[in-house]
């Protein structure tokens, strides 16, 4: 599968005024980060040693997870390691059924999205609960996030009040966001309650404490890890961080980043299991430790999942999650789908106008376009390069590398302008679309002077 | 100064559709007083190629461009994207390949233009004018807000200058990026041009014509009431 | 444990090349008043912080804020108008119901308005569980920047710890928000002078 990026965006944008909504929504979002970061002087600061940080971190990382996991040990929390994703459901899946749990309730996790954990699980017969509100109600309509931090952003309050009547048997018509999530919360406290076990991600797990760091609004990770007698981290190695000195950069630049907010709500530390409880971390390396010898594609490895270039991206505002193949969309997503499986998401690489705007935002200062324009070079290699492009790339260096025949063609070009429409504005002519094209001038620049008539001006 | 070479870059595009661009930086050259020549046979530097995945093909462009500009002390294009692009991939253009306004600002430091454009417009601020060439302040990074193409046009006497809401968001032309996702640049550049719009300018104008190229083109398409200009159009003006 | 191995010796073997740890030496924000910081950026955030007076009394002012309060949970002795304590909760399930409750926050984060709070009861689901909560913090403890308050932060043995920032919210329908998703749906910070 290969589906193109430019196929599904042109199908997301038929739905004008869901555009719309989508594109002004998620540029608000950028707005509320612009205002949070100006409201420290130290910002660029911060960004500069997030980056740098996070490269000596993963350059370093062995010390790290090793520092990490003895830590964790120490603290009483069993720490399990994964190379895989088969590998990380099937421990996840040994620790549920060695303790007869039937129902999983989960905080938010990218990590578990990567994996496939819920179909895994679920075919095992356990009972998977999302307790992240916007992950419920997709799990409710058997969808996967469209973003990494709103997940359910490219719905309308109408449909989410539609599949609450149906599935929490909320009041007809009723689409009003706090009465919905009201009954959410109602929902899932049941769920809660009754659940065998909790899962959650990690942002951070601090090296020096054996500290698994969660960050929520919703305060959900801490409703599941406060009641069920196991509590399961999953958790890519490449969250590891070194101390609090290092933690305290990340969580100044997370939140503000992420949402506009000046922190999270909650910010958990879990350092032990509760008291005759248990607490178990995987580790999951699921190629990550592949990425570290990619000099051009190391700096995916920075990313804290704040979804701030997602936000800034002009191309994932107007074409939303799903026109991305990726599990995670936008200009990171389009990054970490090529690291896992170029023939499979090479679609997702044209979705960038190379506008920089996410360099700029990336809290760790990931040179996330300079990868996408790396990745378009490898393309015609993986035998992915967009035809048309090709032709026009090589046709154009043909004509460009002989001056003589360029001129010759440029005082011809403005034929063109006077060529009837319809066999300009046609099928092949993806300019011609939603543009007219530009007029060629009478007289081109060169041939201007050639004949010395600038230089007459007076 | 007096010694040095200056040679004129002309951009593949500029060159056969907006070469009045082209007249107006190297009249601007000449009205400092350093005579631009145009070294023939120029015609791309290969950017569209390398954007779209075919760094390959720029590569002899590339060469070509270093070979015709070797005896110049300055090269001035009236394309920051270009001038962006070849920074990046020729060695030796840092301090010698310059953007006109960049020039016209951080070199020839010109403090006041003879010129009158007795009109309101809007800035175009380009994504490579802005994050590579630094021509402003980009709206992400917290730094002190600047913009050079502000300051040089506020010496042209009349004019009004403004800027776009979401003054330096993409407008979705970004090469052949606009041929491969065409909705999503037509969709980028209908929204561009109605921030352009809704300033109340009569003109939009920056320093790169590729981008206003691919706005006029939803424009005229679109029958909106805009007209486009380039910078250095402004800036020569009265010369 | 071979897995572990595995793990380790991949990322060792790519890796390629290393970069130093930076000097963290940031002139990071501060702020003149932290108390009046405190107080505007959870007000920004949902929540509300209050300075007790001098010689008013915890129990009237926690019983005027929140009237109709029936289950209060907390284990701080000087709170009398407590109904549970959750140091003697069989488990925490017995929690649920809680309508309001009283915990001790130790620092205070003036730029995001977090309340660092070690897990000081037996059990930590009274924080998350209550309808409503009430921190109690000594306003000498608020810092400006989490910088300074990861350099102070405490654990005991329980193991556990949060920064809360304000009341428990969500934005994931049409980015409305509302707050109140899972956890406490008001916060408010007594600010007391010790």
């Amino acid at each position: 599968m290969n589906a193109r990026h430019a196929e599904a965006a042109a199908r997301f944008i038929q739905n004008k005024a869901q555009e719309e909504w989508h594109n002004e929504t998620l540029f608000l979002v950028r707005e509320k980060r612009d205002r949070q970061a100006a409201s420290l002087p130290e910002w660029e600061q911060l960004r500069q040693l997030a980056s740098q940080i996070k490269m000596h971190t993963i350059t370093h990382l062995d010390n790290y997870l090793e520092q990490f996991a003895d830590r964790a040990e120490a603290n009483g929390a069993i720490v399990h390691w994964a190379k895989d994703a088969h590998e990380h459901n099937e421990i996840i899946y040994a620790l549920l059924r060695e303790r007869q749990v039937e129902k999983l309730v989960k905080s938010k996790s990218m990590l578990t999205e990567e994996c496939r954990l819920n179909p895994y699980l679920i075919s095992k017969g356990i009972e998977v609960v999302e307790s992240d509100l916007g992950e419920r109600i997709l799990q409710l309509m058997n969808k996967p996030p469209s973003h990494i931090v709103m997940p359910a952003i490219h719905l309308k309050r109408q449909e989410v009040g539609k599949l609450f009547e149906e599935k929490l048997q909320t009041e007809k018509g009723n689409s009003d966001p706090a009465y919905l999530a009201h009954a959410a919360r109602l929902h899932l406290r049941n769920e809660f309650l009754t659940a065998g076990a909790a899962l959650t991600g990690a942002n951070f797990g601090v090296a020096a404490t054996g500290d698994v760091v969660v960050c929520t609004n919703e305060g959900n990770a801490d409703m599941g890890a406060s009641f069920p007698k196991l509590h399961i981290v999953s958790m890519g190695i490449e969250k590891v961080t070194p101390d609090y000195k290092t933690l305290s950069v990340f969580i100044r630049l997370l939140a503000r980043s992420a949402t506009g907010q000046p922190a999270t709500a909650y910010t958990s530390h879990y350092r032990k299991p509760r008291k005759g409880c248990e607490m178990h971390i995987v580790l999951v390396d699921n190629g990550r430790s592949d990425i570290i010898g990619h000099a051009d594609h190391i700096q995916t490895l920075k990313c804290i999942r704040c979804a701030a270039c997602m936000n800034t991206c002009p191309v994932y505002r107007r074409s939303g999650g799903y026109s991305y193949t990726c599990f995670i969309p936008g200009p990171i997503g389009v990054n970490l789908g090529m690291l896992k499986s170029p023939g499979e998401y090479s679609g997702n690489v044209s979705a960038c106008s190379l506008c920089y705007s996410c360099n700029n935002v990336c809290p760790a200062k990931i040179d996330l376009a300079d990868q996408i324009y790396k990745w378009r070079q490898q393309l015609d290699s993986l035998g992915k390069a967009d035809r048309t492009k090709k032709l026009l790339s090589g046709g154009l260096r043909y004509l460009f590398a002989r001056p003589a025949l360029y001129n010759t063609a440029l005082r011809l070009a403005p034929i063109i302008n006077k060529t009837p429409r319809f066999l300009i504005y046609n099928n092949l002519n993806a300019w011609g679309k939603g543009r007219e094209l530009p007029v060629f001038a009478k007289e081109s620049f060169a041939h201007m002077w050639k004949k010395g008539k600038i230089k007459q001006h007076p | 100064m007096a010694y040095s070479k200056f040679g004129l870059f002309v951009p593949c595009y500029v060159n056969a559709l907006y070469p009045e661009a082209g007249v107006a930086t190297w009249r601007l050259l000449e009205y400092l007083g350093a005579g631009a020549e145009y070294p023939a046979g120029q015609t791309c530097c290969g950017q569209p190629m390398a954007n779209a995945g075919f760094e390959r093909e720029a590569e002899p462009l590339l060469r070509q461009f270093d070979r015709l500009f070797a005896l110049y002390d300055f090269i001035i294009t009236p394309s920051a994207s270009c001038a962006a692009f070849v920074k990046e991939h020729l060695d030796g253009m840092n301090g010698r390949l310059y953007e006109i306004c960049e020039y016209l600002h951080d070199v020839a430091k010109v403090e006041t233009l003879p010129g009158k454009f007795p009109h309101k417009v809007s800035i175009h601020n380009s994504c490579h004018g802005v994050r590579k060439l630094h021509l402003s302040s980009a709206s992400e990074q917290m730094e002190p807000r600047y913009s050079k193409l502000k300051k040089l046009l506020s010496m042209v006497e009349g004019i009004e200058v403004a800027e776009p809401a979401c003054v330096d968001e993409c407008c979705g032309f970004g090469g052949m990026f606009s041929i491969e996702e065409p909705a999503v640049s037509v969709c980028m550049g209908q929204d561009k041009l109605k921030n352009h719009l809704a300033t109340g300018a009569e003109y939009i104008t920056g320093a790169d014509s590729s981008c206003l190229m691919h706005l006029q083109g939803i424009a005229r398409r679109e029958k909106m009431p805009a007209r486009f200009i380039h910078i250095s159009q402004i800036l020569a003006a009265g010369l | 444990m071979s897995t572990k191995n595995d793990i380790l010796s991949s990322i060792r073997s790519h890796t390629v090349q290393t970069c130093d740890m930076p000097a963290i030496e940031l002139e990071a924000i501060q702020y003149p008043d932290t108390v009046a910081r405190f107080t505007e950026v959870i007000k920004s955030v949902g929540g509300s912080a209050i300075e007790l007076q001098e010689g008013e009394d915890i129990n009237r002012r926690i019983r005027s804020l929140y009237p109709e309060a029936g289950v209060i949970a907390s284990n701080l002795p000087e709170i009398r108008i407590a109904t549970v304590n959750p140091d003697e909760v069989e488990t925490p399930y017995l929690l649920n119901g809680t309508a309001l409750a009283v915990v001790q926050g130790e620092i205070g984060v003036a730029e995001n308005g977090c309340v660092w709070i070690p897990q000081n009861v037996k059990e930590k689901a009274v924080c998350f569980i209550a309808e409503y909560l009430i921190i109690l913090l000594d306003k000498s403890r608020i810092v400006s920047n989490m910088h300074e308050a990861y350099e102070q932060i405490r654990f005991n043995d329980n193991g556990f710890g949060v920064f809360i920032s304000g009341p428990s919210k969500t934005a994931d329908i049409e980015q409305a928000l509302v707050i109140g998703a899972h956890g406490a749906k008001g916060v408010v910070v007594l600010l007391t002078t010790v």
